[in-house]
């Protein structure tokens, strides 16, 4: 086991905001951050698609490699996680994100004004100890180490959106891939797990945002 | 708040990067040269290492691949 | 593109969540108790972690919950929003809900849920509730004591009841009631002397029980989500599952993964549309042309099942007969705007592909012809054999967690518990159930003739209020009082004459969490006579919900009630003890005190109640023992069959959907599909119901030879048993001595020993209603075969012309109702409206919305009331997406809500969500709230505009096809 990853399943992703909700319920996330959120394309008409996403714990985050003051780490499972004492709310990291996973509490303010990142915690908290109450109210809870996975994940209503070792959420995607003879794009995987690439060029995906 | 001198020069040539990527739109996209810096942060410990398995890492892998079993309702359809 | 439906900047919601923590009292949010308690979520999660039963056994010593620090608990319940049935584990600390994990062990959402299941802890917080009673004293809400509320109200309903009568106060109830609850109120209006009364599935699915049952014999879902992921094919008709019943997904999408075919048929292109193979587009109200015309396709290439409907259904030649003459493609493409060539790809596609199922909901219910819409979708399944098999069924999706309880026990205008109706026979059942005098009951009511007819339904008890007295078909006259008891205004049509009529009355009264819809409406044309109750939620009381697929479940409480808040069977205690007959509504049930004094009804002695008198329906064998069960052996069920495989619940179908016959000891496991033949009916099976005589027109009623269910001993078709039945074939002498004492001169529905049905099922494998056909032609309805109507506002003159309206009814539900005379003076008002305003549902909220819309996990994702128009219709009108419009209905009611241009309605169509409430046509009704109980998004109603038209049987409500026009605000 190592490798700790997210995958959405179009095929499955129904836009239901499962996930969003269950993510503000498990780490009391205030109005107005969204660590994670549901993307829909060509809305309303044939072909609509939607994907949930969040922070995806990136191979090699390019968030990590653009801090200022270095204040992101990666876990010995893959988990992409930073110290808000040492984040100076610059917000380097959201214009780095192919996802636009990195939340700012006051919006898009001045250099200074934004408040710390947040972004997900892959349900992993950060660097206070384990469970205690300065870790819940910087970074929310830590399922990881209960045990559990994501909320997002599992609460996901049609079992779209997969959370876990990479080798298992693969096998899961990969049955239902044969099953269905079609839909294994699995969105995001590229950018954010292939080959050490980094696609930072992609701002449409950013669009709205702010 | 310190930053190492080098740091600050790699962030600004990224900054400059993507302001140049935006300028010169419709080219070949250009990509950021950009170097890891080590963590400043507090340490971390392990996911295996809190109180729920207190370093069992064995236990608590076994603990999330069943955990991740409630994602495949083909488990239970077969 | 990443943006939702609306995307205001934060300012007004942080705002809006400040002021609303000032006003917290009571109650603590998790970081509040984290911080006080100085505890991390460490403990709780692994508290959380303890099996099940373990939990179990710890609150078993049934300490209150705020007892004992340190002290976590997990309590097994149920998500409250939608029908589905999600279980959800909640992790308590001290009291407080701290935690929300999934239950992978549920077979029926599998750890699953939607925006709004993964959201339901927040009603721990409820910072935006009713936190205790107020009055509404010169135009402003002012707290008062309970005392006082039950005091101040008794005493003028009961006012009203001296000078006006007993059916001079309405009773709306709740589908968001519990079984036990919606029981006993049915039981607390008899009392009071009343059959006004109803609650939300009047609006929701009442055409489709009336029409299914007059089809087959019970009005409800035949199969359930599950065993969807044995289907091959899916016809989806007026239903957007994939909003509204968001987890029922995970079934159909699983299907759909494994080869089966999915048609989404819908006036719009929804979510669920974009998960289909087939997506057709109909003009809104064409459901009979659309259905017929499937089946014209399928009688010209003989896909219909000639055996099935030899043996098994009535009447489907002469449906054949008006098919083949009357629904012809040119016809069909006519009225609903779909060509040949997609109505045979859908047909070829339901027929190829079997078993097939359909699935409808409020798109083919609320319609002025629901009734005959429901049946037409029946009678397509009845051709192709698809009822009573497992992957086929008519998967009929209720709205509210608890409609289909409330549907089968609760307060119907037309019915006891049970639909044993209001005959004399069914009062007397009850009045022997209850241990109370028949004679007793019916001295409560105004009269005999009154007791045993049916009351005004909540779709229109504003024209009690508003009609000609002399034109209310009861002695008594006008409604002078309404109780809303955990029910929504805004979800019912025409806004814009409810506050006259709420105006008009003398008293209303609103018993709810979140009864602030109602109460800001009031506010706003009254200075006082209004009354504000806060009830507890469903997380702070127990009892069991029926889901849509019949399958019962039983909550735990989670929390005690916040604030000031009681139980509703709490409350209906204390205003029974007022009006005096205290006694005699718990006569069988055991009083408990609450934290506060307060006597509460036993709720398990109120299901073991339920389960002595709802022989009819087999809401008999689920005892509050067997319940409880379940929920803690759910990993033992199969997820596609719901049946338990070993362990303590061996043999027996997931939360023994009902009918689950006979008494507990008789261990019927429940029934998983609806008329199955092919299982004994001691292992769930069943077949067609015998409740419309044996013959018509010399043609016998029963099924055909060889079509009973597995090793029934009379392998025929059979009437339903009773004591004659039982002597004439020499069974009698298998009853005890008591069951004979007991089952002498009874039937099967109210011998009150369950003998009858025990001989029949458990040594015969009978079915104990009989064995019938299906009628597809349902002589005793308006239409005895589905026509097709155009709906009284129209779009088109010309199919008003060729298919108009029922004629105008004068008594109906005690109210004169308008079908002909209207329809012709509004002939040509599409003129001046001339796009269809439809309505329909979001994932994020639920119903009316208030409860939905003050939560601010929910909230945050759609924050504006909004209409999608087609670009086509924005550009005419002169407006662009993410404009202020005015969507302005033939009533002049007119609301003021976003542009959402989009692709999604066609040309000459505007949709509307339904769940806002809190702006009034164009103004925002903040200053009408009681303080701090309003919801964090407001908006217009789509029902302020809405206009007249009901269904001619059951009074629901037409909101899916009316008129508007548009314009930039």
């Amino acid at each position: 086991m190592g490798r700790m990853k997210f995958l959405c399943d179009a095929e499955r992703c129904i836009e239901c905001n499962g996930c969003v909700t269950a993510c503000k319920n498990e780490h009391e996330v205030p109005w107005g951050v969204n660590r994670r959120r549901v993307v829909t394309m060509n809305d309303g008409v044939p072909g609509e698609r939607s994907i949930s996403v969040a922070c995806m714990h990136c191979s090699d985050a390019p968030c990590m490699a653009v801090c200022p003051t270095d204040c992101f780490y990666k876990t010995e499972d893959g988990v992409v996680l930073h110290d808000k004492d040492q984040c100076i709310g610059c917000g380097y990291c959201f214009f780095a994100c192919p996802f636009g996973a990195p939340q700012f509490p006051n919006g898009p303010s001045a250099f200074g004004a934004r408040g710390k990142m947040d972004k997900c915690t892959f349900c992993a908290g950060g660097p206070e100890e384990t469970g205690s109450e300065a870790e819940y109210e910087k970074y929310g809870s830590n399922r990881l180490a209960e045990g559990k996975l994501p909320l997002c994940a599992e609460m996901c209503s049609t079992k779209a959106l997969l959370a876990g070792d990479a080798s298992v959420v693969a096998d899961i995607f990969r049955e239902r891939v044969l099953r269905r003879g079609g839909g294994a794009e699995a969105w995001g995987w590229q950018t954010a797990y292939g080959g050490g690439e980094q696609r930072r060029e992609r701002k449409q995906d950013r669009e709205g945002q702010k | 708040m310190s930053m190492p001198v080098s740091k600050r020069i790699v962030t600004a040539a990224f900054a400059a990067a993507l302001v140049g990527g935006l300028g010169a739109c419709g080219e070949k996209s250009q990509v950021a040269v950009y170097e890891q810096g080590t963590y400043q942060g507090k340490a971390d410990t392990a996911a295996w290492d809190g109180p729920a398995f207190k370093g069992d890492r064995a236990a608590w892998e076994a603990a999330l691949k069943n955990r991740a079993r409630g994602q495949n309702e083909y488990n239970r359809t077969e | 593109m990443l943006t939702k439906k609306s995307t205001v900047g934060t300012g007004v919601g942080r705002r809006l969540r400040s002021s609303a923590a000032r006003l917290v009292g009571q109650t603590m949010d998790r970081r509040g108790f984290l911080k006080r308690s100085g505890l991390g979520v460490g403990a709780g999660a692994i508290a959380s972690q303890l099996p099940y039963n373990f939990i179990g056994a710890a609150e078993a010593a049934d300490a209150p919950v705020a007892a004992g620090a340190g002290d976590t608990v997990v309590r097994r319940t149920v998500c409250t929003h939608c029908s589905v049935g999600c279980a959800v584990d909640a992790v308590v600390k001290n009291g407080v809900w701290v935690r929300q994990e999934p239950v992978f062990d549920s077979p029926i959402n599998l750890g699953a849920h939607c925006a709004k299941g993964a959201s339901v802890r927040e009603h721990g917080h409820g910072e935006h509730r009713l936190k205790y009673p107020m009055k509404l004293v010169d135009g402003k809400y002012q707290k008062i004591s309970w005392e006082e509320a039950i005091e101040e109200v008794g005493d003028r309903l009961l006012k009203i009841r001296e000078e006006s009568g007993p059916d001079a106060v309405y009773w709306i109830g709740s589908s968001k009631h519990n079984n036990e609850q919606a029981y006993l109120l049915r039981k607390f209006v008899s009392f009071w002397g009343t059959n006004n009364t109803d609650h939300q599935a009047r609006i929701c699915h009442s055409t489709t029980v009336a029409g299914v049952a007059n089809t087959w014999g019970y009005g409800a879902m035949t199969n359930s989500y599950n065993d969807m992921q044995n289907a091959k094919a899916m016809l989806f008709i007026g239903s957007n599952a994939a909003e509204a019943h968001p987890v029922s997904l995970l079934h159909i999408l699983h299907a759909k993964e494994n080869g089966a075919k999915m048609i989404v048929v819908d006036p719009r292109f929804t979510r669920t549309a974009a998960k289909a193979h087939q997506y057709i587009r109909i003009r809104s109200g064409t459901d009979v042309p659309f259905l017929f015309g499937l089946l014209y396709h399928i009688f010209q290439n003989g896909w219909e099942d000639r055996k099935y409907v030899e043996d098994r259904v009535f009447g489907m030649e002469a449906i054949r007969e008006e098919v083949l003459a009357k629904w012809t493609p040119d016809m069909v493409e006519e009225a609903c705007g779909v060509p040949e060539d997609q109505m045979l790809l859908a047909a070829r596609t339901m027929a190829e592909n079997r078993p097939s199922t359909i699935v409808w909901c409020m798109g083919q219910t609320q319609h002025t012809i629901g009734n005959a819409m429901v049946r037409a979708s029946c009678i397509l399944q009845l051709a192709l054999g698809n009822i009573g098999k497992a992957g086929g069924g008519a998967n009929i999706f209720r709205g509210h967690d608890n409609v289909q309880g409330a549907t089968d026990v609760g307060p119907n205008p037309d019915s006891l518990p049970g639909y044993y109706g209001l005959a004399t026979g069914s009062w007397k059942h009850w009045s022997n159930v209850w241990g109370v005098d028949y004679e007793w009951v019916k001295g409560r009511y105004a009269s005999q003739e009154l007791m045993e007819k049916s009351g005004i339904t909540v779709s229109r008890w504003i024209d009690g209020v508003l009609e000609d007295k002399e034109l209310i078909d009861q002695p008594g006259g006008k409604l002078r009082a309404v109780v809303y008891w955990g029910h929504a205004p805004n979800s019912q049509t025409r806004g814009a004459e409810m506050v006259e009529a709420m105006k008009a009355l003398d008293t209303l009264v609103v018993i709810d969490p979140y009864p602030s819809a109602t109460a800001s409406m009031a506010a706003m044309v009254r200075k006082d006579g209004v009354y504000l109750l806060p009830a507890a939620t469903q997380f702070e009381t127990v009892g069991s919900a029926t889901a849509s697929n019949r399958s019962l479940q039983w909550r735990e409480k989670v929390i005690e009630p916040l604030f000031e808040s009681k139980p509703d069977h709490t409350i209906m205690y204390a205003f029974a003890k007022k009006f005096g007959w205290g006694e005699e509504l718990v006569k069988n049930i055991k009083l408990e005190k609450d934290g506060h004094g307060w006597d509460e009804p036993n709720i398990e002695d109120i299901l073991r109640e339920i389960n002595r008198g709802t022989w009819t329906i087999g809401y008999s064998g689920q005892s509050p023992e067997r319940l409880k069960l379940h929920m803690k052996n759910m990993h033992t069920f199969d997820v596609k069959t719901l049946k338990a495989q070993g362990g303590p619940c061996d043999g027996e179908y997931f939360g023994l959907p009902w009918p689950c016959f006979g008494t507990p000891e008789m261990k019927h496991p429940g029934t998983p599909n609806l008329y199955d033949t092919s299982k004994h009916v001691m292992d769930g099976g069943g077949n067609f119901r015998a409740n419309f005589g044996v013959e018509r027109d010399g043609v016998s009623l029963l099924a055909g030879d060889g079509s009973a269910s597995m090793g029934a001993d009379l392998q025929m078709g059979y009437p339903e048993f009773d004591h004659l039945l039982l002597k004439k074939l020499g069974w009698w002498g298998e009853l005890t001595d008591a069951e004979k004492a007991a089952a002498e001169g009874k039937n099967w529905k109210t011998d009150p020993s369950g003998g009858i049905i025990r001989v029949a099922m458990v040594n015969h494998g009978c079915h104990p209603f009989g064995n019938a056909k299906a009628r597809a032609v349902v002589w005793n309805f308006p239409d005895a075969i589905p026509q097709h109507r155009e709906p009284i506002y129209s779009p088109r003159p010309d199919m008003v012309a060729k298919y108009p309206t029922h004629d105008d009814k004068m008594k109906f539900w005690r109210l004169p109702t308008l079908y002909k005379s209207l329809q012709e003076k509004v002939k040509d008002i599409s003129k001046e409206y001339p796009l269809v305003m439809t309505s329909g549902r979001l994932v994020e909220y639920e119903g009316g919305g208030e409860e939905t819309r003050s939560n601010p996990w929910l909230a945050e994702l759609q924050q504006e009331m909004f209409a999608e128009v087609n670009p086509k219709d924005a550009n005419d009108a002169g407006f662009r997406n993410g404009d202020y419009i005015w969507v302005e209905s033939p009533t002049k009611a007119r609301l003021k809500v976003r542009a959402q241009v989009t692709q999604r309605v066609a040309p000459g169509t505007v949709f509307l969500p339904f769940h806002f409430s809190g702006w009034w046509q164009g103004e925002d009704m903040l200053k009408f709230y009681p303080e701090g109980a309003a919801p964090i998004v407001r908006g217009e109603a789509v029902n302020t505009a809405t206009t007249y038209g009901y269904d001619a049987v059951t009074m629901m409500q037409e909101t899916k096809t009316t008129l508007c026009r548009v314009s930039k605000a």
